[in-house]
């Protein structure tokens, strides 16, 4: 492929944590991950609950202290220089709530002087749809307005990378797909977008590439066709074929997490 | 560089905003002061139809004597007699408005031909009342004269302010109130918005952003100081002008003390949200700051009347300071200069607050 450049260079990051039941006790919540997402590109990280996908994106936004390993986005080392990645970065966390008595229009003016820039509103509230919004207050929005304006929110500093912390974590079927076209679209105008998710439809329908984490490392890497090519188990006789799911399963097993 | 950067200044604006948008806080955080110093008012009321004035009669003359006899038939004064000493102690526990010495060169033969200094002794937290006593005293004074002579005006009237302490239960009560309010404002104001933003990610969410907590901090103190000193001045007004209650000092030494208090508070709340991280500990929390200083810090009564066992903690309380300097001020019409002790205690306590807020609110950890 032509022109096609790491944006975000990830070497052995980790993360330690005391563990929940013994507080003198530490395990690896991140063990050792690297990772190399390209430009422009929707790069997905998939695992189940407590892999570490979301203290890995918390590394790479400067909200959790990288305790061994490196990271660079856009040439920045993020231990080095976390201000300046928060520059270039836009972020949406798992929680979307916001100052009470405050319009859309207005947390917008206000992310965006966190960003010394004077944002237009109205112009991001009509790129995720909320233009009739502007003045409702986030709390009056529904599950999927509410994802659509927190990514309003993380693009008013016109990020070269977005972070999506599962954002369509309980949305419904059409709320998902439209979050998905919202997606397609930023990435279409050269955003590289990461996002963490446990939906494997999500996963191998918007993703260009993926990594599967567990227990705090990657344990598979690719595009979702390769992914299933490698990992899907074998039909048993004929053209019976695997989907991302059954490479997820065949990866991380069956038993249940919390 | 400017002092404030522009984020700062709009953070601050938005969070002025946010604030007057909060009708429900804003409703209590007035509501309480209010109803208190309405109650107050209504009982105080009636008791201040006549005014008490004591004479101090240190001649026996018939001039006095006449003049005395006018004082007491006119329905404006309740008259005491007796002595000066006696009527000056009743005068600063607040039993006469206001004490009058007629000299003893009132007897005297030259009386025709000079003019006499009377004095008259006056509670400073009574000047309202004093502009309405006045033209009936010199009224009296002036027919007294007119049966002696035509010619030149016989007395003149000094007046001596002593300090006395303030008369109704309202002027005591209302800077302690106004303390009270600072002090819930400012802590709710930072500590308690701090462990709320934080509940709802707003904190994490503010972090992945390039603000400095500086920032943050300067906008919620600047913020802070903007609605306290809102909510005092409605307090203020509604006291002086609906329950008449007199402010004898100065407001801008009095809105000084105001700023000092609440910047006090403000940096223990910022240690408050950063220890308790949930909502129901730092209201724990809270109230052990709180609810103790609301009884000892003489906001209701004052501090000289509770045993001798709590008095020397109960001075040291920062709410305690910061209530006796407003009311020094407030009551006493004390200068700055005059209330040294209490701002060396406020500033003794801003500096405790604030090194505490420095080691503990650490933006990373406050945020995640």
């Amino acid at each position: 492929m032509d022109g096609v450049t790491p944006i975000i260079e990830i070497t052995d990051l980790a993360k330690q944590y005391p563990l929940p039941d013994n507080k003198n006790e530490t395990f690896w919540a991140v063990d050792g991950v690297s990772l190399s997402i390209n430009r422009g590109e929707i790069f997905g990280i998939l695992g189940p609950n407590g892999a570490g996908k979301t203290t890995t994106l918390e590394m790479l936004e400067g909200l959790n202290d990288i305790d061994r390993g490196e990271a660079r986005i856009a040439g920045i080392d993020v231990r080095d220089d976390p201000f300046k990645v928060k520059q270039v970065i836009g972020v949406q966390l798992q929680a979307n709530e916001y100052f009470d008595n405050l319009s859309l229009r207005e947390l917008l003016v206000l992310f965006g002087r966190l960003y010394d820039r004077d944002v237009s509103p109205m112009d991001l509230l009509e790129s995720v749809q909320l233009t009739d919004k502007a003045n409702a207050k986030p709390e009056s929005l529904s599950g999927g307005q509410k994802q659509r304006f927190s990514i309003a929110c993380a693009m008013v500093n016109e990020p070269k990378v977005l972070f999506l912390d599962e954002p369509t974590t309980g949305l419904d079927p059409q709320a998902k797909r439209n979050l998905w076209d919202l997606v397609r679209e930023l990435n279409d105008s050269g955003m590289t977008i990461v996002l963490t998710t446990h939906n494997m439809e999500e996963a191998e329908s918007l993703c260009g590439r993926i990594a599967i984490m567990d227990h705090g490392k990657v344990v598979a890497e690719g595009t979702p066709q390769d992914l299933i090519m490698q990992h899907a188990p074998e039909p048993p006789a004929a053209p019976l074929h695997g989907n991302l799911e059954d490479v997820f399963l065949a990866l991380t097993g069956h038993a249940l997490r919390d | 560089m400017p002092i404030l950067t522009r984020l700062q200044l709009h953070l601050s604006f938005v969070f002025l905003k946010i604030f007057l948008r909060d009708r429900q806080s804003i409703f209590f955080s007035l509501f309480f002061p209010i109803i208190f110093m309405t109650v107050f008012g209504f009982i105080n009321d009636g008791e201040q139809q006549a005014i008490n004035i004591g004479v101090v009669d240190q001649t026996s003359s018939t001039v006095a004597r006449e003049f005395v006899d006018q004082l007491i038939q006119s329905p404006v004064f309740t008259v005491t007699l007796g002595e000066e000493a006696m009527l000056t102690r009743a005068l600063e526990a607040g039993d006469q408005a206001m004490v009058l010495v007629l000299p003893e060169a009132l007897g005297e033969d030259d009386l025709a031909t000079s003019t006499t200094n009377l004095r008259l002794l006056v509670d400073a937290a009574e000047v309202n009342q004093l502009a309405f006593v006045l033209p009936a005293l010199d009224q009296t004074l002036i027919e007294i004269e007119r049966q002696f002579r035509d010619i030149e005006p016989m007395f003149q009237l000094a007046i001596e302010d002593v300090q006395a302490r303030s008369q109704s239960y309202l002027d005591f009560l209302l800077p302690g109130l106004m303390a009270f309010t600072l002090m819930q404002l400012s802590i709710a104001g930072s500590g308690f918005n701090i462990v709320e933003y934080r509940r709802k990610g707003i904190l994490k969410r503010l972090f992945v952003t390039p603000i400095k907590p500086m920032d943050f901090i300067t906008a919620i103190v600047l913020a802070r100081t903007g609605i306290v000193l809102i909510q005092l001045t409605v307090l203020i007004a509604f006291a002086v002008l609906v329950l008449g209650v007199s402010i004898v000092g100065n407001f801008a030494a009095f809105y000084f003390i105001v700023l000092l208090g609440t910047l006090v508070f403000l940096n223990l709340g910022f240690c408050l949200g950063s220890v308790a991280k949930t909502q129901q500990a730092v209201m724990a929390v809270g109230n052990i700051v709180i609810f103790p200083q609301i009884f000892l810090s003489g906001v209701f009564y004052p501090i000289e009347s509770m045993p001798d066992l709590i008095q020397p903690i109960a001075y040291m309380l920062p709410l305690s300071y910061v209530s006796t300097a407003m009311r020094d001020i407030a009551n006493e019409g004390a200068t700055l200069m005059a209330i040294t002790p209490s701002l060396i205690g406020i500033g003794l306590w801003f500096l405790i607050g604030f090194y505490l807020a420095t080691r503990l609110f650490v933006w990373k950890e406050v945020a995640n």
